[in-house]
């Protein structure tokens, strides 16, 4: 099983993604893609049980990176 | 933005939408910013443009009236931000003048050099009112006809 997350271009920037995937490379296989509108990121766990957890810990992280870099690129 | 939030308790979350022409993208990565402390937040896009900001709990499942509350909350941080950020963007031309001035002021005062190549026949302000005009010259008698 894995889950496709899907991070709209216009909200998230690419560099707080990549850098999110690879904060939790140890704890899951990432597939990356990247389509005209988002960056998308195929999400694999470890632990199956842990995926929906995991997916959501790698989307606040990117949120995270996404707001400092704006703050501090400004 | 809508007011109504959708909550899928299946998933643990809640689920709003956000118009972007009400409220900046930097008032609502403020918001986010605040929530992801204490809750899973993810932003869409949905086919209207509009931006879908999804909540769920970091531990446990939440119920409805939860996820609801904070949902709101949500709303009132970004309506707070969107407020700061207005204001921010209003003084933004004081506050780099305040800057300039204080550097300028920390910079010392200007050395004989400075003072010697300074154009002093260049206009200083704009005074369309004549304040900075002279006593002498504001008040000068006029010939008599």
């Amino acid at each position: 099983m894995s889950t496709r997350l899907s991070f709209d271009k216009s909200l998230y920037a690419g560099k707080s993604v990549d850098e999110a995937v690879k904060v939790f490379a140890a704890h899951a296989t990432f597939a990356l893609e990247e389509t005209p509108e988002a960056w998308v990121v195929n999400v694999t766990a470890n632990v199956e049980s842990k995926e929906l957890r995991l997916t959501r810990e790698l989307s606040n992280y990117a949120l995270g990176l996404t707001v400092q870099s704006r703050g501090t690129s400004k | 933005m809508h007011h109504s939030v959708t909550t899928n308790l299946s998933n643990g979350s809640a689920a709003f939408t956000v118009d972007p022409s009400l409220y900046p993208l930097d008032a609502l990565y403020g918001a986010a910013y605040v929530f992801i402390d204490r809750c899973f937040v993810f932003l869409e896009k949905n086919a209207q443009g509009h931006v879908v900001v999804s909540l769920a709990p970091k531990k446990g499942p939440a119920d409805q009236p939860t996820l609801e509350k904070w949902a709101g909350e949500f709303s009132n941080e970004l309506l707070s931000c969107a407020w700061r950020h207005q204001i921010a963007a209003n003084n933004k031309q004081a506050l780099e003048q305040v800057t300039s001035l204080a550097l300028a002021g920390a910079m010392g005062p200007p050395s004989l050099d400075d003072l010697s190549n300074f154009d002093f026949s260049s206009q200083p302000l704009e005074d369309p009112l004549g304040i900075a005009m002279s006593w002498e010259e504001k008040y000068k008698k006029k010939p008599k006809p």
